[in-house]
């Protein structure tokens, strides 16, 4: 179904609680509603419609239309559609009614929109903050055009704390995190344990916020953007890159050449066979076998030196400037990615044999972490953990971008959807993947590599994008807008909807099962984390005040001189 | 005269087993990093690390730093005292002064340090790794009992030197067979290696009940653990597969040393090829081996 007969739907159905719409693309659809009409709408195009949730963005539209702005996106994976549902909020009391009663899945991103643009979403049932850190003050909204970038309020209070909810009686709480061996990166989960079974959890993460969004919209400019979009995550750097190239295309309605959308999609590729060759390799580090997490990682490596011959770097590509990409791929390279492909294959090839055959393996993950259909509709869980419930989306497939409507490849799903489901859907998209290069590596030809773009981009339209990164669907939101900037420039990141699917996958379960459970979504909190700055203080059992341990760091400082 | 055998004796169990502990670490370590692809660290590394480890400051640190001090202490020194009585190469020196009871229970010590350690540290995740070492201890411990007692019924004595001599095969061998197999395969566990690392599980409880030691203290509890690997394979060995023990000087010893070794390999391998099982997992495969071992005790009483 194109992008009009699904308006013409709405129109009958709606008719007059829709202000306007854009049909900028028969992929793209934006309805503008009246508030009070959203939680209406959102009905029927998430239930009846049955319609994918994917973010909610919140903006400060007031400098522009003197209002604020909400858009809650949907996907139609099927009809291959992004829609976006806005409506405007008056300036004054911007509330709007919370969806998150009919899309669970809606619930952190109404709790970012809340804390950070002080959008109140009325009707939501656990208004805890979510991204600011513990001691930024109330009231003060960082993502408000009239707070400056690089101002830390008066207020902030060091000392203040945050509140834990109260453990379920008869549990006794274990901290994980924020440092623990199997996170790579600080997020803070306090387990509710009854003996060895873990009975519930509570999340604190975003402890390393970079303001990277607020970065974008005042101090950066468009072509500069793409660089910090891939020092956003460390493993899929590139994902973010190309999503927020393409969304500033869209937007401005660009096209870029035919050789820059192949080189995309070769380094998404290259992107994703490193990183699902790492995820086996954590895994298994997980379960605790040492030798599958040393050899994934030896296979792996020829990768990266082949990105580091590509881009000069094994893992930071700097591939896209809007409209095109920066560098070739030439005859020697392909002729070279092309043995490592083949060397790759066949080794992998031995791994997967020999992993299918483990029992060992499978003891530690079947029926392990299990997300049936059901949780993966209502949490928006994405990607891997997705597709091994059965439940059959790729941004690849469904919402074509770069080249991938040229090649062939095939979505790999599994059934069961516990951990080794996981592992079976990671392990055979590394050979879809190797599918996906060895085609674009034919059928590339070359030209140019870069569109010329002569006049300054329109201002104010928006531009969404879509892109499958190894860990699920990456959705990039702009707002295009003056000063070569964009106005809004909003990353939902794969992790941040497979988080919220977290609790539910544990609950039950034994402390042994939680890491590889969390493991199983190959969680990338720096990618969840991306917003804000001030670094929060962790809330482990025993608390000591950021004042208490720098005075305790000094003495021992001094006792040594 | 006998008094001065005995002490030498024990002395020279005590030092083969210091010297070699460290050596049969390094061949570990060395073939787990050439199963894995790797280079391994040299096979003298494990002596630079315990020496680094005792050049430490000593900290304080735990809940409560004086059973802590006391854990370190006990494991290495309980682990010593069952060297004096098991057959490193030469007879069992300490073969008078004590019987296989006392085997016993300075094995369960050894097991016993572990708790204390835990209790010591006081944090959630050393709480964590003692439960589970209390769970497969109380699975676990009775097998290697087990195999003692069937050999003092078919020795139909309690001396070590009469049981750490092949005796549970006794005179047909049925029982003696069983518990070798049980024994074989519960030997991971033993030794507190993958798959059955689970109470020191890095990637769960962050070394478990281990995770408040550092320094010195900490290089006793890693020197206790290589010296189990080495004191274990020679009780197996003295157990189930003697042969040539009686032969003359260098030959029985050293016939004895390659079996330790074939035994340490054979470790390294089982390591290096299995994920960690769930404490569940394991407790339920510690239970099945169980109830194999009471069928082999009763088997023995009955002579077969």
């Amino acid at each position: 179904m194109i992008a009009r007969e699904m308006f013409e739907q709405f129109k009958q159905r709606f008719g007059p609680l829709i202000e306007r719409a854009d049909l900028p693309s028969d992929q793209r659809i934006f309805v503008f509603v009246e508030p009070s009409s959203v939680r209406h709408v959102t009905r029927h195009i998430f239930r009846e419609l049955d319609a994918r949730y994917v973010a909610t963005i919140g903006a400060d539209d007031r400098p522009y239309s003197g209002k604020f702005l909400v858009a809650h996106n949907f996907a139609f994976d099927r009809e291959h559609l992004l829609c976006s549902l806005l409506s405007y909020l008056p300036a004054d009391n911007p509330r709007i009614d919370s969806i998150t009663d009919m899309v669970p899945a809606a619930s952190w991103a109404e709790r970012e929109m809340r804390d950070l643009v002080g959008i109140e979403p009325v009707g939501h049932r656990y208004l805890k903050r979510l991204v600011l850190p513990d001691g930024w003050p109330e009231g003060n909204h960082p993502l408000r055009k009239d707070v400056p970038w690089n101002e830390v309020p008066e207020t902030f209070d060091d000392t203040r704390e945050f509140k834990f909810d109260d453990p379920p009686e008869g549990c006794t709480v274990v901290p994980f995190g924020p440092f623990h061996p199997t996170l790579d990166e600080p997020a803070h989960f306090r387990l509710y344990v009854e003996g060895e079974m873990v009975r519930g959890c509570e999340y604190r993460g975003f402890m390393v916020h970079r303001g990277i969004e607020k970065l974008s919209e005042s101090v950066m400019s468009y072509n500069d953007i793409p660089m910090l979009a891939e020092r956003i995550c460390g493993i899929c750097g590139c994902v973010h890159n190309v999503a927020y190239v393409q969304s500033v295309e869209e937007a401005a309605g660009l096209k870029p050449p035919p050789a820059a959308e192949y080189i995309r999609t070769i380094m998404l590729e290259m992107e994703r066979l490193h990183s699902h060759l790492l995820w086996v390799g954590l895994a298994c580090h997980i379960v605790g076998f040492e030798t599958l997490f040393m050899q994934s990682f030896r296979i792996r490596e020829p990768i990266m030196w082949m990105a580091e011959k590509i881009s000069g770097n094994r893992k930071t590509y700097a591939l896209c400037v809007i409209g095109g990409v920066r560098w070739n791929i030439t005859a020697e390279i392909k002729l070279e990615l092309r043995n490592v492909l083949d060397k790759l294959e066949s080794e992998w090839q031995a791994v997967v044999a020999a992993v299918s055959r483990d029992k060992n393996i499978q003891k530690r993950t079947r029926g392990v972490g299990v997300a049936n259909p059901l949780l993966v509709k209502s949490v928006g869980l994405l990607g891997p953990v997705a597709r091994a419930a059965g439940v059959e989306i790729d941004c690849r497939h469904d919402h074509p971008y770069a080249a991938y409507d040229r090649v062939e490849f095939d979505v790999i799903t599994e059934q069961g959807g516990d951990v080794w489901a996981r592992l079976m859907v990671r392990m055979k998209e590394v050979f879809e993947s190797i599918r996906i290069i060895r085609q674009c590596l034919e059928k590339m030809e070359p030209g140019p590599l870069q569109l010329e773009i002569k006049d300054e981009l329109p201002i104010g339209r928006i531009g969404l994008s879509s892109v499958e990164a190894p860990r699920g669907e990456s959705h990039h939101f702009v707002i295009t807008g003056e000063n070569n900037r964009p106005r809004r420039w909003r990353v939902r990141a794969p992790t941040y909807q497979n988080l919220q699917g977290v609790p539910a996958m544990i609950k039950d379960q034994q402390i042994a099962d939680m890491t590889i459970s969390l493991g199983s979504i190959d969680p990338c909190f720096s990618c969840t984390d991306r917003l804000e700055t001030i670094d929060p203080r962790s809330g482990s059992v025993k608390v000591w005040t950021q004042d208490e341990l720098l005075k305790l760091t000094r003495t021992k400082k001094e006792a040594r001189r | 005269m006998n008094m001065l055998h005995m002490i030498v004796g024990g002395l020279t169990n005590v030092l083969m087993v210091l010297i070699a502990a460290p050596f049969a670490q390094g061949i570990v370590r060395k073939l787990t990093a050439r199963i894995q692809s790797r280079q391994g660290p040299p096979l003298l590394q494990p002596y630079f690390d315990l020496l680094k480890l005792l050049g430490k400051e000593d900290i304080e640190s735990g809940e409560i730093p004086a059973m802590q001090r006391f854990a370190a202490y006990l494991s290495f020194t309980a682990i010593l005292a069952v060297a004096c009585f098991v057959p490193v190469g030469f007879a069992s020196p300490m073969n008078a002064s004590g019987d296989v009871i006392l085997l016993i229970y300075l094995l369960t010590l050894c097991g016993i340090c572990t708790l204390l350690a835990g209790l010591a540290a006081g944090s959630p995740y050393s709480l964590v790794g003692i439960s589970r070492e209390m769970m497969s201890m109380i699975a676990l411990e009775p097998l290697f009992a087990i195999a003692l007692v069937v050999g003092a019924v078919h020795a139909g004595s309690l001396r070590l030197d009469r049981i750490l001599n092949g005796s549970p095969y006794g005179g047909v061998g049925l029982s003696g067979i069983i518990m070798l197999g049980v024994i074989s395969f519960s030997f991971q566990a033993f030794v507190q290696r993958t798959p059955f690392d689970i109470a020191e599980a890095e990637t769960e409880l962050m070394e478990g009940p281990l995770m408040e030691y550092s320094g010195p203290k900490l290089a006793l509890l890693k020197y206790a653990q290589m010296i189990k690997l080495i004191v274990y394979s020679a009780l197996f060995v003295a157990l189930f597969t003697p042969w040539g023990s009686g032969l003359m000087f260098p030959f029985g010893w050293l016939l004895f040393w390659v079996k330790v070794l074939l035994l340490v390999l054979l470790v390294t391998v089982v390591a290096a090829t299995h994920a960690r099982y769930r404490i569940d997992q394991a407790v339920r495969f510690f239970a099945s081996l169980a109830g194999v071992a009471v069928v082999a005790l009763i088997l023995a009483s009955y002579g077969y």
